[in-house]
């Protein structure tokens, strides 16, 4: 039994310890909270006051084609000065002579930088003179890794360097608007290089150390963080063969007074770009040599009213929908006709009331007959087919790419109710007609064009680009009576002879647009012309197609011809593509 | 557990042996002998630090000759790394299909038309079956030729150097030894 003597010093003596472990309790807890909970911001902090550190910078990565081969690599280079003030003691040093006396090193340097040696030894007399303790005196710059032993292995203490970054274009002008450039600060300006600016970009490491009060780096606090240089992006381009078609349409488009010309080819079965070829050319190492209008890519910027290589796609709505075949029914077409509803439409050349069918209505690509086949459909039918076939939709989601432009049924009037069937009156870009051929040669299964194969990340990681999307959008037997029915454009049309591919067989449509002369009409004599097709027709690999820039020797499609000739049989020589064994079926005839 | 537990029998501790009382303390006769200090521990006892002074020594100097070929070493690879770089940088252009094109068509090569192929099965030509052409598709000096600057500064040195003196120096051509036998296709 307790007293109550004997209680309350001992409840003293508990209360006196919880108060103390209580407190003791508040310490931990706080302890616990600035070293574990939130140690993290209280270094950061304090790394306000002690941390320091420096850069490392990350290389960009490189750009290589299908193949591998490199089109766009970072290279390091070497700015250098020199230090006057620094100059002028080592040569005034009599105890001890320079090994190299300045006359001498500065005819090595200059020879060494490509610089003249006497010019040289002004400017520095010169600079000397101004200022006698200058200490900055601005030599070559760019120094090549070759230049930069050589000028290291004269061991002149006052030669002083600057490491940068430099972007290289092994392959000069070929793909050059493709891969497009960077900017004197080395953002991307354009192309591939814009487009894959998170691939590429590097990302910079760091190296950190911490310093006392007095300056001095305090052992054991240095980290370094790597650089993570910039992942490898590659692309779907055949190098080899974009030399070719850059050579041949620069060759070519100048040959027929064109203002400019792209050759455009993608795989039919995986919908790949292999060739985006145009001229004029941008040579990305030396952007100064061509004009700033040449810069971009225009094949992918610029849209034009397609013409006749969109005839196939009313083919293919009509075939669908009204029940027409390649034979019949037949419409009477003369090569002038006024419409009911007041529409005027004309044909490229003269000739009688024909009883067209429809494949001698693309054979002859008659605008009258194709309005009268086009209009057998409504024209919200037509539009679905457009928008179908890519009309609107851009392809690569190349930097400024345009998609073209559909407008609405609703704003059809009376004249582009018919010139809708005949590719005018909306724009595409020349990407968009091979991706819509794309698909009349890979029996109608449509697959979304692409430009990037993958991005290897700087760890060797292989990031595939997503899968492009496939859809069927017309029937396979509508795309094979298509097919047959191009393949006798190319027999039995006007260019029959210029566009032979030997041993293969090959189907072609071509295109004349107008082109608008900024003022609400069309500019008179000069077109935007353009031959498509693809081939072997016995089994279809790869769309071609060719566009002129207003042609003046010749001033049609026709001038397209050899282009796309020369352009066809490339591609069948590059890919070992075997020549045709299936012959073609009986000619399909054009009148009734 | 089983409930039958065991029962034991508690275990009886041995009696201690008694001993026989004796006096705690004794008067001491004499000082015990003071032994002599051996000369071999004090041997073992020096040459053990200066064992360990020596291999000390040893160690840093090791050391401090290591760091010395680490810094020779890597001195060479930064060279070499440039060598590599300058080589790289040679390379660059040449490599170009415009160069390659440049080259092939002094040599008097031109891009030919359609191609033909030969199934060696049956001895089918497939294909146009025509030769190429003398003329060129494209001409790679002509008016259409791909730009490329990074061709034109090194084309001085590079036509200079030895490759041309290679490429100029009459060499016999010989058809490639056939050591396998002709090439023939497996047919079923």
């Amino acid at each position: 039994m307790t007293t109550r003597a004997t209680r309350s010093p001992r409840r003293r003596t508990v209360v006196a310890l919880a108060v103390i472990l209580s407190i003791l309790c508040v310490f931990i807890v706080r302890l616990v909270d600035i070293q574990v909970v939130s140690a993290d911001e209280h270094v950061n902090q304090s790394l306000k006051y002690l941390g320091e550190g420096d850069s490392i910078p990350g290389q960009r990565g490189d750009i290589v084609d299908a193949d591998g081969t490199v089109l766009a690599e970072s290279v390091t280079v070497y700015d250098y000065v020199m230090d006057p003030k620094a100059m002028k003691t080592v040569e005034d040093n009599e105890k001890n002579p320079p090994k190299l006396p300045w006359a001498e090193a500065s005819t090595k340097i200059a020879e060494i930088m490509g610089l003249n040696a006497d010019e040289l030894r002004a400017g520095v007399a010169a600079a000397q003179a101004e200022n006698p303790d200058t200490q900055w005196y601005q030599l070559a710059k760019s120094m090549n890794a070759e230049q930069h032993t050589q000028l290291r292995a004269l061991k002149l203490p006052y030669l002083h360097f600057e490491k940068r970054e430099k972007r290289v274009y092994p392959n000069g002008a070929v793909a050059g608007n493709l891969l497009g450039y960077l900017d004197g600060s080395g953002t991307a300006q354009a192309g591939v290089e814009k487009m894959e600016g998170q691939c590429l970009a590097p990302s910079n490491g760091e190296k950190s150390y911490r310093k006392g009060m007095d300056g001095v780096v305090i052992p054991g606090s240095e980290r370094t963080v790597d650089a993570v240089n910039g992942g490898t992006v590659q692309l779907t381009i055949n190098s080899d063969l974009q030399w070719y078609m850059t050579q041949m349409i620069a060759e070519e488009a100048q040959a027929q007074g064109a203002q400019g010309g792209t050759v455009t080819v993608v795989d039919v079965k995986t919908g790949k770009i292999r060739v985006a070829a145009e001229w004029p050319t941008m040579d990305p190492n030396d952007l100064d040599a061509s004009a700033p209008s040449t810069w971009g890519s225009k094949l992918f910027t610029y849209p034009f009213e397609p013409g006749s290589t969109f005839k196939a796609v009313t083919a293919a709505a009509i075939m669908e929908n009204a029940g027409v075949t390649p034979t019949s029914p037949t419409v009477t077409a003369s090569s002038k006709e006024k419409f009911e509803n007041g529409a005027v439409i004309n044909d490229a050349f003269v000739h009688p009331t024909y009883n067209y069918t429809l494949a001698g209505a693309l054979i002859d690509s008659s605008n009258v007959a194709l309005s009268k086949f086009g209009t057998m459909v409504s024209p919200d039918v037509r539009y679905d087919y457009l928008q179908r076939f890519g009309v609107g939709t851009p392809t690569v989601g190349f930097p400024a790419e345009s998609s073209g432009e559909l407008h609405p049924t609703s704003e059809w009037d009376n004249q582009s109710l018919y010139t809708t069937t005949f590719g005018q009156h909306f724009t595409v870009t020349a990407p968009q007609i091979a991706g819509a051929y794309q698909a009349i040669a890979n029996g109608g299964e449509k697959i979304d064009l692409s430009l990037i194969e993958s991005c290897t990340d700087a760890a060797g990681t292989v990031h595939e680009a997503a899968a492009p999307k496939k859809e069927q959008i017309i029937k396979p037997e509508t795309a094979a009576e298509l097919t047959r029915m191009l393949e006798n454009v190319a027999v039995q049309g006007g260019n029959a002879e210029r566009i032979k591919v030997p041993g293969y067989r090959v189907t072609s449509k071509t295109g004349t647009a107008q082109i608008p002369d900024g003022n609400g009409g069309y500019k008179s004599g000069v077109y935007y012309t353009s031959m498509v097709g693809f081939a072997p027709v016995d089994d279809p690999q790869y769309v071609v197609i060719v566009t002129l820039d207003q042609p003046t020797r010749v001033t049609s499609s026709a001038a397209t011809a050899s282009a796309f000739q020369k352009a066809m049989t490339q591609v069948m020589k590059t890919y070992r593509v075997m020549p045709s064994t299936v012959p073609m079926d009986a000619l399909l005839p054009k009148f009734e | 557990m089983s409930l039958n537990a065991v029962v034991r029998t508690p275990k009886v501790a041995p009696e201690a042996p008694s001993r026989a009382p004796r006096a705690r303390l004794e008067p001491v006769t004499a000082p015990r002998a003071r032994r002599k200090p051996k000369l071999a521990y004090a041997l073992v006892a020096l040459g053990g630090a200066m064992a360990i002074g020596a291999a000390q020594i040893g160690l840093s100097l090791a050391i401090t000759q290591d760091s010395f070929t680490l810094a020779s070493l890597s001195s060479q690879q930064g060279d070499l790394n440039l060598r590599t770089q300058a080589l790289q940088e040679e390379l660059t252009g040449v490599s170009s299909p415009q160069a390659l094109a440049t080259g092939a068509s002094a040599l008097g090569m031109v891009v030919a038309g359609a191609p033909s192929y030969l199934r060696l099965s049956d001895g089918a030509v497939i294909g146009a079956g025509t030769g190429a052409g003398w003329a060129s598709t494209v001409d790679p000096n002509g008016a259409g030729a791909v730009s490329n600057s990074l061709l034109q500064a090194p084309t001085n040195d590079a036509t200079d150097g030895p490759v041309t003196e290679d490429a100029t120096t009459p060499t016999e051509q010989l058809p490639p030894a056939i050591t396998d036998g002709l090439p023939s296709p497996t047919t079923h």
